[in-house]
């Protein structure tokens, strides 16, 4: 069975340096979110997965526990190109120091992102800080994804089941 | 543990850092998006701009609830708001102000052709987090400003005319605030536009020049009675540009007359507007500009409506007190006015006055210098501010005239027009009007 390709514009964007976040919601319908520490894509097998840390992110983490829906919106800050990707079955397991390099990696792509629209380096590094016991590697293979750049566009489905 | 209160976080309201919102749809599914503006209204509310018909949109009509991510723009120190919908604004000055804010952001990101405000979104916050984090130290906070409202409330205490009172506020943003750019405007008796009585910083003080209601950043906080604040260069709030064109594109309106240059920045980059009210009725308009980006921040607004409060409470008193004349003082020898006579002509059509080929004045201020000049030819020269509000000739309104504010202004247009005309002040109530050359009037139909 094939696995749905990861939209190519993402994969792009990812490479130059992306904010991410992450919500969900709980069984009230509460909406909870929180910023991605790290990202990463898995292009073989159709699987993203952002890091966020389980104490900035306790109730995130306990909704996607609880039911598995994930809405992740990344931007390029320079651009303003946005994309959010929706799934309905977001797998959790706690990171690992094997995950350290695509940390090191995303912070190292965040940094200039930050620089690109003005801010230091030291910024990325402080919106991002983490210790690696702390981090859940939140995994989905996108069900939908829509460009959320703003405009006339935003909200059109960009690949996936609409 | 007490968590933070909206004003503990009111840099994250400034527009810098974008925020991140998550709704839930009716089905259950999540939606997160950026907002480019969470807008502080109150210590319980928050309005978030409503720019498009998107999922957001149809999400919080359906569900009210939404959680909105924060970054402070200088620690990076993340909070998290728990909203719950309340209500949609599309006018009045909670959505001109934010507008003034969007419009600058917008030029600031590139994205002044996409932002559009098309509504003030207003949620009730119902509980703020702190998260944790390594954030950076915080910046010193800015000190002096409550020493600086003090010097301004003692100035304005201590002063006893219109002139003094404007002195006070300019002399006090220069001096505490580091202003360089102010102008002082005062509403007209017809409350469609407000004229320039005091500036400074500028190459010529533009006293006189005129700005409709609703025109510009100035315009749009005086109609609307609220703050106006704009961090970044945006052409959406240039009145000086669109003064210009308009100027450009027709030919001069005879029966508008003359204009008095805007004296403000051809390009600011930070603006900032507050409305000068007293009993509930709007006098005027404080004004300052920078042309540097993110120049005043919301401690600025604060300290610029509390001088504004004072000064129109000040404004006020020193009407009430202008209508009691103390008693006359001794008959001064005449100035003698030798020279040629100045050729002072008035227009019927509009009732501007020109002294040589020079416009000077024209409104309520013009036709006290007509009657002054008039009664001057007659022998008199001494004169009190309460026959001129009872002169129906001269057009003051019943209700809150400001004749003071017309008395600055005219004499501040004479101070600058030349030596030869002077209304000096005498008294409370009373002053003088002193010639040094003769004058010439003329009537023009």
């Amino acid at each position: 069975m094939s696995v749905p390709p990861i939209p190519a514009a993402l994969v792009d964007m990812v490479g130059r340096g992306v904010s991410v976040h992450v919500a969900s919601r709980d069984a009230r319908m509460r909406p909870s979110v929180m910023r991605g520490l790290g990202l990463d894509l898995d292009l073989a097998a159709g699987r993203i997965t952002v890091f966020v840390s389980r104490e900035q992110a306790g109730q995130l983490v306990l909704d996607l526990s609880a039911n598995g829906h994930v809405a992740v919106v990344v931007s390029e800050p320079l651009s303003h190109r946005a994309m959010q990707l929706k799934a309905t079955r977001a797998t959790l397991r706690n990171a690992v120091a094997a995950d350290e390099a695509v940390l090191a990696r995303y912070l190292a792509s965040m940094e200039r992102a930050v620089q690109s629209v003005g801010h230091a380096p030291r910024m990325a590094r402080a919106m991002l800080a983490h210790r690696i016991e702390d981090l859940v590697a939140v995994s989905f293979t996108p069900d939908q994804a829509f460009d959320q750049t703003p405009g006339p566009k935003a909200g059109a489905a960009l690949g996936g089941q609409p | 543990m007490n968590g933070p209160q909206l004003c503990d976080i009111r840099p994250c309201l400034e527009g810098v850092i974008p925020a991140v919102m998550a709704t839930c749809a009716a089905d259950g599914t999540p939606n997160v998006a950026y907002i480019s503006q969470v807008y502080y209204v109150d210590e319980r509310h928050v309005a978030l701009s409503f720019q498009f018909f998107n999922k957001t949109r149809q999400n919080i009509l359906a569900n009210p609830y939404a959680t909105v991510l924060l970054l402070h723009p200088q620690t990076a120190a993340y909070y998290r708001l728990h909203l719950r919908y309340l209500r949609t604004e599309t006018e009045g000055p909670l959505f001109e102000g934010m507008k003034a804010q969007l419009a600058g952001i917008a030029s600031h990101t590139g994205m002044q052709d996409v932002f559009r405000l098309l509504g003030s979104d207003i949620y009730a916050v119902e509980r703020i987090e702190a998260l944790a984090g390594e954030p950076m130290p915080a910046p010193p906070a800015r000190g002096g400003m409550l020493a600086a409202a003090r010097r301004c409330s003692e100035r304005l205490a201590r002063g006893t005319s219109l002139d003094e009172a404007l002195n006070a506020v300019l002399a006090t943003l220069t001096d505490f605030m580091e202003v360089r750019h102010a102008i002082v405007l005062m509403l007209d008796g017809a409350g469609q536009r407000l004229y320039t009585v005091a500036s400074c910083g500028y190459p010529t003080s533009g006293v006189g020049s005129e700005i409709g209601l609703g025109q510009g950043v100035i315009g749009m906080a005086a109609r609307e009675r609220t703050p106006v604040r704009i961090m970044h260069m945006t052409n959406a709030y240039l009145y000086s540009q669109a003064m210009r064109s308009s100027l450009e594109g027709s030919a001069p309106d005879a029966a508008a007359g003359p204009e008095i240059p805007y004296p403000g920045l051809k390009e600011p980059h930070s603006q900032l507007a507050v409305p000068v009210m007293s009993a509930g009725r709007l006098l005027g308009v404080l004004f300052v500009e920078s042309p540097r980006d993110m120049v005043f921040g919301f401690e600025d607004e604060d300290m610029l409506v509390a001088m504004a409060g004072h000064l129109g409470a000040a404004i006020d008193l020193l009407q009430a007190g202008s209508e009691a004349p103390e008693a006359a003082p001794a008959a001064p020898p005449r100035p003698s006015a030798s020279g040629e006579p100045l050729q002072v002509r008035r227009f019927a059509s509009n009732g501007s006055i020109f002294i040589g080929g020079e416009y000077l004045i024209k409104g309520v201020a013009g036709a006290i210098l007509w009657k002054l000049l008039k009664e001057h030819a007659q022998g008199r020269c001494d004169f009190s501010n309460r026959e001129l509000r009872l002169d129906a000739a001269i057009g003051l309104p019943d209700v809150g005239d400001n004749l003071e504010a017309r008395l600055v202004l005219l004499r501040r247009r004479l101070d600058e027009h030349g030596p030869h005309l002077r209304i000096e002040k005498t008294g409370r109530g009373r002053f003088r009007l002193a010639l040094t050359r003769p004058v010439s009037l003329t009537e023009v139909a």
